[in-house]
């Protein structure tokens, strides 16, 4: 199997280098058939990575120990649905992945380009190939997956304990395969420049592979919060640790890309702006593998550290190079059509969203390089971490949040005072009325109130435009439903972009809700004894053990109870003249109120190989909030030593998911084929004619 | 940075009709509120206190991890030290002081907010209303070269052309809104647009 792995990866090598030389020559002498022949050479090399991966794949399956990665990331313990995990749990195996990844999406692209990109496919096809050459030359030469150990033990090491979780079958290759398709786009558009292909052609490509890249990103981003708060057992979801900085820092550009771009497909304008942002996101995803491949910032996903710094470093500044030197070379050439007529229209608002993204983006590079400034400029080392970045990143957030709800509702060139009346009267008033409900209700902290009022208001502001579309089409005799369904279908980039907005709003909400009004105590607890905490009342019922070979893993049965604080006005008033939250009850005396309303079994496991813990905690759900139990240890003693949270609307974060993947959908689908017919009758005659 | 944002907001208000200025206004002030915004030690209890300085410490054996996530001895060792020291009564402060003392400045999450860490936080302030103000001041030249491109001689024959086929786009936008009347008002002023308004209408 090793040798079938090498081999394939030594031919992935040679033919990206001869379809990356090949294309060029065959371009630059006019040979038409070496193109074709070169293309096709890219083509090929999705087949040596298909077969390198299966090799290793296979390796995993049958459990040959003699190569040295397979050794490193399972044993025979390990299921076998794990296979797919270990196969990217480690470094070579993630690189070949992502290579994997690439080679797949390169290839459809290329074969799905459209015919009006003809002159500059050799370009585009030019750097599909030296950025696959890179990865079959990292793998071939400095980290081959295939690497033979001496002597074959009888069994492996296993697999990192962390990442058998059904969420890592999903949020590494969703999040490794975001990444590397933001390549994709960047190839397209930067062939364009090179072949001197100014026009707008490349649009509705780069933007239709952006989107599928960023929606993959941002999934696997979500996945990945998911998974850190139901299994990593430390409460929350968002570290704001390097290595997801480094992979939110793409994602935001590409937002920013994704919104921009419609200003150039509807407008022709942007065109300069546009080519900066994708230079600019597909430099930082080199910057995050370099992060990810052993950087120099310390993070807590070390799973791929590797000592590859260096060689992901240089590719990192080649790219730089690369980016900006193109950029600054085409620069004269590309115009915007038009020119801006007014600071109050959806192209300005657009402008303003881009660089308030930038910001957040370049805040957050700050944060992430000021230890290392510290370092050389004063040799004092200094941590940045989540305090920082919550405070310097919200408020601009929520200023995003802000012109998500004022960019849409101004319309295109120039927007008069009495339409902007119509449109903003009715947001601007519920999000006061939101307000003013909440100071009402007694809720305290200011800055999380107005959050909640520009949530409303961007809420009421894209419910309002679905309300005026929908009774419009109501009126000329749709059903209600249908006439949704219409308005959506009739323009699915705007109103897929709307679906999406409200996931972010959901998300908006659980991120306020668990940042300002998270409530937390901790306890220990002997069987039969319960914590309280605000309304909550959780019993210790049992207590089960379920060691392996490779672990010690213990669970707890708990009954959490809904209680009235008025059976427990002693014990609170008790506590609180100690400063506590919560406090523990000694005998489990139910009292008139209290209710059964969930089961929980918060798991914690100790896996003896790895030196590490795992824990699973124990959630009681619901769209108001979660009661969020961590069984940090077992103790000596028998008891179960907990962390305790009650996390306001986190329901919302999950639930934005789907709302995320359908939006993302819409926006993506392409035009019915009524609408589609004549303007590929169009291109046909365009390319024809170029010819 | 204060003269340059005073002229990017005077600019504005020198434009008639024009409240995306106040928007705008309202945005910067929530950003500075957010920044000043947090709320008084004596408001909340002793073991709120204790969680949120745990999130402000960083685990020293731990890569990345604050002790409040971190399940490490060191971690629990330094969650109770940090509650007893507050049982004790010391301040927010004095509590971080203590570790600062002991462990050094990278024991905090965030950095200080005096001396050579100052900087950590003042940079971003300076990119954020720089990122703001280039953005207002690129859409104002852009509107400065479209208005002498018009005084020139008029759009080009390119542009007008452009302009005819956005016709079908906003005719579509008006069936979208169904708001004939709002988007009309807004496109009287363009000739070139006023049939397609029809269009929807009808």
């Amino acid at each position: 199997m090793a040798d079938l792995g090498v081999m394939a990866l030594l031919l992935g090598l040679a033919l990206s280098a001869y379809s990356a030389i090949g294309v060029v020559i065959g371009e630059k002498i006019g040979m038409a058939a070496l193109v074709v022949s070169a293309r096709r050479a890219l083509y090929m090399t999705t087949v040596t990575a298909i077969v390198a991966s299966g090799a290793l794949i296979n390796a995993f399956v049958q459990n040959d120990f003699s190569i040295a990665y397979v050794a490193d990331h399972s044993n025979t313990l390990m299921d076998r649905a794990f296979v797919w995990v270990a196969f990217y749990a480690g470094n070579e195996g993630s690189l070949l992945y992502i290579l994997l990844a690439l080679s797949v999406i390169s290839a459809i692209s290329v074969w799905f380009a459209p015919k009006r990109l003809a002159r500059s496919m050799p370009w585009t096809i030019a750097i599909l190939a030296i950025i696959q050459l890179f990865y079959f030359g990292v793998l071939t030469f400095f980290a081959s997956p295939f690497e033979l150990l001496d002597t074959v033990p009888l069994d492996g090491r296993g697999i990192n304990p962390l990442l058998t979780h059904p969420g890592m079958f999903s949020h590494p290759p969703l999040l490794m395969g975001g990444l590397i398709s933001i390549t994709i786009p960047f190839a397209f558009v930067s062939g364009a420049l090179i072949a001197g292909n100014y026009g707008d052609d490349w649009v509705d490509v780069a933007r239709v592979s952006a989107i599928i890249g960023w929606g993959v990103l941002g999934t696997g981003m979500l996945l990945g919060a998911w998974w850190a708060y139901t299994i990593l057992g430390w409460g929350g979801y968002w570290a704001w640790d390097p290595i997801e900085n480094v992979a939110l820092m793409p994602w935001l550009v590409m937002t920013a890309f994704l919104h921009s771009i419609m200003v150039q497909k509807r407008r022709g304008m942007f065109r300069l702006w546009n080519v900066a942002l994708l230079n600019i996101a597909f430099v930082l995803a080199q910057l995050g593998m370099f992060i990810n491949r052993g950087g120099p910032v310390v993070s807590v996903h070390s799973f791929a550290a590797s000592t590859l710094g260096a060689i992901f470093l240089s590719f990192m500044l080649a790219s730089l190079v690369f980016a900006f030197a193109l950029f600054l070379w085409r620069m004269p050439q590309l115009k915007s059509d038009r020119a801006m007529e007014s600071f109050v229209s959806r192209e300005a608002s657009f402008l303003i969203n881009n660089f308030l993204f930038l910001a957040v983006m370049v805040v957050t590079l700050w944060g992430v390089l000021f230890p290392l400034f510290s370092d050389l400029a004063r040799d004092v080392s200094v941590s940045v971490s989540a305090p920082y970045f919550d405070r310097v990143n919200g408020p601009v957030l929520l200023g995003i949040v802000v012109m998500m709800g004022i960019g849409p509702l101004l319309p295109w060139r120039k927007a008069s005072a009495r339409s902007m009346k119509q449109w903003f009267v009715w947001p601007t008033v519920v999000g006061m009325i939101a307000i003013g409900v909440l100071i009402a209700l007694g809720v305290e902290r200011p800055v999380a109130i107005f959050a909640f009022g520009v949530v409303a208001f961007v809420a009421t502001a894209i419910g309002e435009e679905w309300w005026r579309g929908t009774v419009g089409r109501h009126r000329s005799g749709d059903n209600w439903a249908l006439a949704w369904w219409r308005l959506v279908n009739g323009n699915r980039p705007r109103h897929g972009g709307y679906i999406v907005h409200i996931s972010i709003l959901m998300l908006a909400l659980g991120i306020i809700g668990t940042n300002f009004y998270q409530q937390r105590t901790d306890g220990a607890l002997a069987l039969g004894e319960s914590l309280v905490i605000d309304n909550y009342r959780i019993e210790y019922v049992d207590a089960h053990d379920s060691s392996r070979p490779d672990r010690i893993a213990q669970w707890a049965e708990m009954t959490i109870y809904r209680i009235d604080p008025d059976d427990y006005k002693q014990e609170i008033s008790f506590a609180k003249a100690k400063g506590s939250l919560g406090f523990t009850l000694k005998d489990s005396r139910i009292r008139p109120n209290d209710e059964v309303i969930d089961t929980i079994e918060p798991w914690h496991g100790f896996y003896i190989d790895f030196n590490m813990a795992s824990v699973r905690s124990g959630i009681s759900s619901t769209v108001v909030e979660d009661l969020y139990v961590i069984p940090r240890d077992f103790l000596a003693d028998g008891r179960v030593s907990l962390a305790v949270s009650i996390n306001p609307l986190a329901w919302w974060l999950w639930a934005s998911g789907p709302f995320f993947i359908l939006g993302t959908m819409v926006a993506l689908w392409p035009q019915a084929a009524v609408e589609r017919r004549p303007a590929r009758k169009r291109l046909i005659g365009e390319s024809e004619g170029e010819i | 940075m204060a003269p340059r944002l005073s002229f990017a907001v005077i600019e504005q208000c020198a434009l008639p009709a024009n409240p995306i200025t106040a928007i705008l206004v309202a945005l910067l002030l929530s950003v500075l509120f957010a920044l000043s915004g947090c709320i008084r030690e004596s408001d909340i209890t002793l073991e709120q206190r204790a969680h949120q300085l745990a999130g402000e410490l960083m685990c020293p054996i731990c890569d990345g991890q604050t002790i409040d996530g971190s399940n490490a001895q060191i971690a629990i060792d330094m969650r109770l030290k940090v509650r007893d020291l507050l049982d004790e009564g010391s301040t927010n402060a004095e509590v971080k002081d203590y570790f600062v003392l002991r462990y050094g400045q990278d024991i905090l999450a965030a950095p200080e907010r005096s001396g050579f860490s100052l900087l950590a936080w003042i940079v971003p302030v300076f990119i954020v209303l720089g990122g703001v103000v280039i953005a207002l001041l690129s859409i104002k030249s852009m509107r400065r070269s479209g208005l002498e491109a018009q005084s020139a001689g008029g759009t080009s024959t390119v542009v007008k052309q452009k302009q005819n086929d956005l016709s079908d786009y906003l005719a579509h936008v008006d069936r979208d809104l169904s708001v004939g009347s709002a988007i009309k008002s807004d496109e009287s002023n363009k000739s070139g647009d006023a049939p397609s308004s029809e269009k929807a209408k009808s």
